[in-house]
């Protein structure tokens, strides 16, 4: 049998499986869609480049700029440093976050009469920016990681809170009867049996969107003070060194990228059925 | 466990009544509904949309309390006396086929190779063979059935209960399954309660047809069909009773 890719594509084109098609597309599509995006990639820093060529090095630095302070950084110790203590504080932060989000956020979802005594302190205290409880953080915490982590930890609990209760929401009440016509009973049998399973592609893509959105907190929440990229970024600022700034807003990117394709490689994994 | 071990059983409905709350007054959805299902018996029940038969099948599933009047046995969790199939599969789709047939059987906790040996069994009785590791996503509207009536049956009910089970197939499907339930009908002995809207459906499938009328719901004639199976359209018998039960519908 040939090797070449088409072939293939033609072959899982007539297996009944809904999965072999997905495969089959992003196989057709990978290499046009790779090229297009590295394209795109060369136009975004090809106008970075000519735009800085007109520019002072404060106001905005070349792409090779850049490039030398991010390697310089790296090999200096700054940076591992950095990354490693931003990332202490966004791995407790989001993982206590996410979990009191998804348990609230079950809980008050299923249970009528939690979301009635609730409803009132949520729709309260919801509005409130994290960035708006860096007075209670320092004073309950104090300037350090646990102070980070907990304005991190606030911000994922609200994405996955409402993905969550959203997810519970929309659980059919069909298959709840069919469960209990099979012999669920109670509350945390149905919930385990039925609801969070139903309820999982609401829930993890509240995990995803909040893994974003806790990242970028990190640098706000180290803002007062506390070290990882945020302050560094911070400091660098400060000393007018814009290729600096730039280089750690590129590692915030990365990490997010090899984060983010982390998780929707589980997510995919895990919703296979979806 | 074998397939049939828990044969069927006798179901009744004495007087059975639900009245509804609504803001234009009170709507009296099923008035004075009493019937009884022999043990092993294939009841069919028909009737126009909106005369309670839905109603009517929710309260002896047990989702729904009747205002007046019993049904006997009442649904219980413990034993799992009731199989049910709805209209609308409602598989859980993030089991696979084998899963979802197993899942009666896992909160029964019966034991891993005796689920698996089932699950199997009840495979082939709906003839989803090579289907066990699918997601529901995968199938057609007829598998869906198949799966959900496999479902229903893997947890040995004594009464089989479906809502307009082949309704949502297209008719080819439908007449297959229409053979398939009445060849497990023969082979499980299980007691069915067949909810439909199509009087064909009925009277091929029924050992005897409830009729109902609506407003309110109520049960208009019961018929006993004593053609032999399978039944064909087409013989003048079958033409009669047809008629006979379109004139309480229309």
């Amino acid at each position: 049998m040939s090797t070449d890719p088409k072939f293939e594509i033609d072959r899982s084109a007539e297996s009944p499986e809904g999965e072999l098609s997905v495969r089959r597309r992003l196989v057709t599509y990978d290499y046009r869609r790779l090229g297009l995006g590295v394209s795109g990639l060369f136009a975004f820093l090809l106008v970075w480049w000519v735009a800085s060529l007109s520019q002072p090095a404060f106001v905005l630095p070349s792409p090779p700029a850049v490039a030398e302070s991010f390697s310089e950084e790296m090999s200096s110790g700054e940076m591992p440093t950095a990354l490693r203590q931003s990332l202490r504080h966004w791995i407790p932060g989001a993982v206590v976050g996410t979990t009191l989000g998804i348990g609230t956020g079950l809980a008050l979802g299923w249970s009528r009469l939690l979301d009635d005594i609730w409803a009132p302190v949520v729709r309260l205290l919801r509005p409130v920016p994290p960035l708006a409880l860096i007075g209670f953080a320092i004073a309950w915490f104090g300037i350090n990681d646990t102070g980070a982590a907990f304005i991190i930890a606030i911000g994922a609990f609200w994405i996955n809170f409402y993905a969550t209760y959203g997810g519970v929401e929309s659980v059919s009440t069909d298959l709840l009867d069919v469960a209990r016509s099979l012999g669920v009973t109670g509350n945390l049998g149905l919930l385990r049996s039925v609801v969070i399973p139903a309820a999982s592609p609401g829930i993890l893509t509240g995990i995803r969107t909040s893994i974003g959105r806790s990242w970028m907190l990190v640098v706000a929440a180290e803002i007062f003070g506390v070290p990882g990229i945020g302050a560094r970024i911070q400091r660098a600022s400060n000393n007018l060194q814009v290729d600096t700034v730039i280089a750690y807003i590129l590692l915030l990117s990365l990490t997010f990228l090899v984060i983010d394709t982390l998780f929707r490689w589980i997510q995919r994994r895990l919703l296979r059925w979806h | 466990m074998a397939l049939g071990q828990a044969s069927g059983t006798r179901l009744e409905l004495d007087s059975v009544g639900k009245q509804y709350d609504s803001p234009g007054g009170t709507v009296q959805a099923l008035a004075d509904v009493s019937f009884a299902v022999s043990p092993g018996e294939f009841v069919c029940l028909v009737g126009p949309s909106g005369c309670g038969k839905t109603t009517l099948f929710r309260i002896v599933a047990g989702f729904e309390q009747p205002t007046t009047g019993t049904v006997r046995p009442e649904r219980t969790t413990e034993q799992m006396n009731m199989g049910i199939v709805f209209q609308e599969y409602h598989l859980f789709p993030w089991r696979t086929v084998g899963g979802n047939i197993r899942f009666g059987m896992e909160q029964l906790d019966v034991a891993t190779d005796k689920q698996r040996e089932r699950t199997q069994r009840l495979v082939d009785l709906v003839g989803l063979e090579g289907f066990v590791e699918s997601y529901p996503k995968s199938l057609s509207g007829g598998m869906k059935q198949r799966v959900a009536l496999a479902r229903a049956l893997a947890v040995d009910p004594s009464l089989l209960l479906m809502d307009e089970p082949f309704s949502a197939v297209d008719a080819q499907t439908r007449r297959r399954l229409q053979e398939n339930i009445l060849d497990i009908h023969e082979e499980t002995q299980k007691t069915i309660l067949f909810v439909t809207h199509d009087i064909e459906e009925a009277l091929k499938l029924g050992d005897r047809v409830v009729v109902m009328e609506k407003n309110p719901g109520r049960i208009a004639e019961v018929i006993d069909i004593d053609l032999p199976r399978p039944r064909s359209r087409t013989t003048p018998a079958f033409g009669d009773l047809y008629e006979r039960v379109l004139d309480h519908i229309d």
